[in-house]
């Protein structure tokens, strides 16, 4: 069996897609659910606040559902991009992709999930407190979903750049690696952001007065648990400008 | 399917410059520009106690965004940020929006805006933070907390701008592909409009508001 350039480069397109929304899916399916879980528990403790409940679970689920929708945005990329006038090496680079983007979305889409459960938990506390808790909550899930942009950042330069027409196994090993480096990499801040969102706004639904405080330090926090996303984003920067 | 993620361009040549202009961009930017002038006008035109349609809408954002910029910033330093961060808002969501009506296109699906806006709230909460600490305790948080780390704290900040606009960049965006995409597989039946409602109205609301909410934070980190 013979493989012509421009099959190879479909066949790895398609891999790509497949490996983007598989792996993107699972993260926010989980996060959604813990806050829809949540909710359901913070309902029945006090069902007259039902609709308040409802609206920030829906909301912060919105949030929680963009990390797989850059993954969805990738797989059609991948899916419906031209693969014709593209040298060998993309190959490499569109599997790289996939796994920047599906893999690093993991970790955001639990991670987000968090916040939202910590507000519905936190709302049934303090109703009065509803729109720091939304505020903080949204602020709260949308840092966490840094890492997840950052695998996207890394996705669509992987699609996108320019690559040379000679194909060496150095070129190929680094832009697989630096997808597998955003990947994993995001895995972990995003889950750990989504805890310092979470038990932030659950301390601000015991703790109005606090907000300020409490934002700085969350945000500091999650600044630190930032930090070897930071790490996985330079090195796959650096792998990429390699190539 | 060609058209995905093409923005229509006009490049011009000036003495020696290539200059590549992304005129849909200007333009629905223009739009979103005179529409917020226009609105401004109506609300304050005929202030008056019992209050006309605009002058409530306009009251209802200026009452809810000096609330969390004061519990950000404080009241003092609230005056001098409260008009950047409620027009930023209004900005963002008329952009986010606007794509529902049929022929205009969302200035932030074309990452300059984004990219933009970030860098301007980055400039700005980094003045803000040098005008409040002064410039010698700036630059010492960079070396904290052990002076090696200054490459990373710097990337840190840097990530910031990339995180705050790629994140409302790949919403956007990725809400438009995903409705041209799927507009294309069910023959513009029935899915669409449904799906206009959800990035569009939904996901572009909540994204201008945590653009808008990051921003502020940054700044009241910032100043700290």
């Amino acid at each position: 069996m013979s493989w012509e350039k421009v099959e190879l480069l479909r066949a790895a397109s398609y891999l790509g897609a497949g490996i983007s929304i598989g792996f993107g899916a699972i993260g926010a399916g989980i996060g959604e659910g813990i806050a829809a879980g949540e909710a359901n528990h913070a309902l029945s403790y006090r069902p007259r606040f039902s609709s308040e409940i409802l609206t920030t679970m829906l909301v912060g689920q919105a949030i929680a559902e963009s990390a797989s929708i850059f993954a969805l945005v990738i797989a059609m990329l991948l899916l419906f991009g031209s693969v014709e006038s593209k040298p060998l090496v993309t190959v490499w680079a569109y599997i790289g992709a996939g796994l920047s983007m599906g893999i690093s979305a993991i970790g955001s889409g639990i991670g987000t999930g968090m916040p939202v459960a910590g507000a519905c938990k936190g709302i049934v506390r303090q109703p009065s407190a509803q729109s720091q808790i939304t505020s903080l909550m949204l602020v709260g899930s949308g840092v966490a979903q840094s890492t997840s942009v950052y695998g996207f950042l890394i996705a669509l330069l992987l699609l996108f750049k320019p690559l040379p027409d000679v194909t060496t196994f150095a070129s190929a090993g680094a832009l697989l690696g630096a997808g597998f480096a955003m990947g994993f990499g995001g895995i972990g801040p995003g889950i750990g952001e989504g805890i310092a969102a979470g038990y932030a706004v659950e301390g601000l639904a015991r703790n109005p007065e606090l907000t300020t405080v409490m934002t700085r330090t969350m945000l500091v926090g999650q600044a630190v648990a930032e930090s070897t996303g930071i790490y996985s984003l330079v090195v796959s920067l650096l792998l990429i400008l390699n190539v | 399917m060609k058209e995905l993620g093409k923005i229509w361009t006009w490049v011009l040549d000036v003495g020696g410059y290539h200059l590549v202009f992304n005129v849909s961009t200007i333009i629905m930017t223009l739009i979103v520009m005179g529409f917020l002038i226009l609105f401004a006008h109506l609300a304050t035109k005929n202030k008056s106690l019992i209050p006309s349609t605009p002058q409530i809408i306009g009251e209802l954002f200026v009452a809810n965004f000096w609330k969390l910029t004061v519990d950000a910033l404080g009241e003092d330093m609230a005056k001098t940020y409260f008009p950047l961060i409620c027009a930023l808002f209004m900005f963002l969501w008329c952009c986010n929006v606007m794509g529902i009506i049929p022929g205009l296109e969302e200035p932030t699906k074309d990452l300059n805006t984004p990219l933009g806006l970030g860098i301007m709230g980055f400039v700005i909460a980094h003045y803000a933070g040098i005008k409040t600490k002064g410039f010698k305790k700036y630059i010492k948080e960079y070396f904290e907390p052990i002076f090696f780390m200054m490459p990373l704290n710097v990337v840190g900040e840097l990530a910031k701008v990339v995180s705050i606009s790629f994140r409302l960049y790949g919403n956007i965006m990725g809400g438009s592909i995903i409705i041209l995409v799927v507009s294309y597989l069910v023959y513009d039946v029935i899915i669409p409009p449904l799906l206009y409602g959800f990035f569009g109205l939904f996901v572009g609301t909540v994204q201008a508001f945590v653009f808008t909410m990051l921003t502020l934070v940054y700044i009241s980190v910032q100043v700290r």
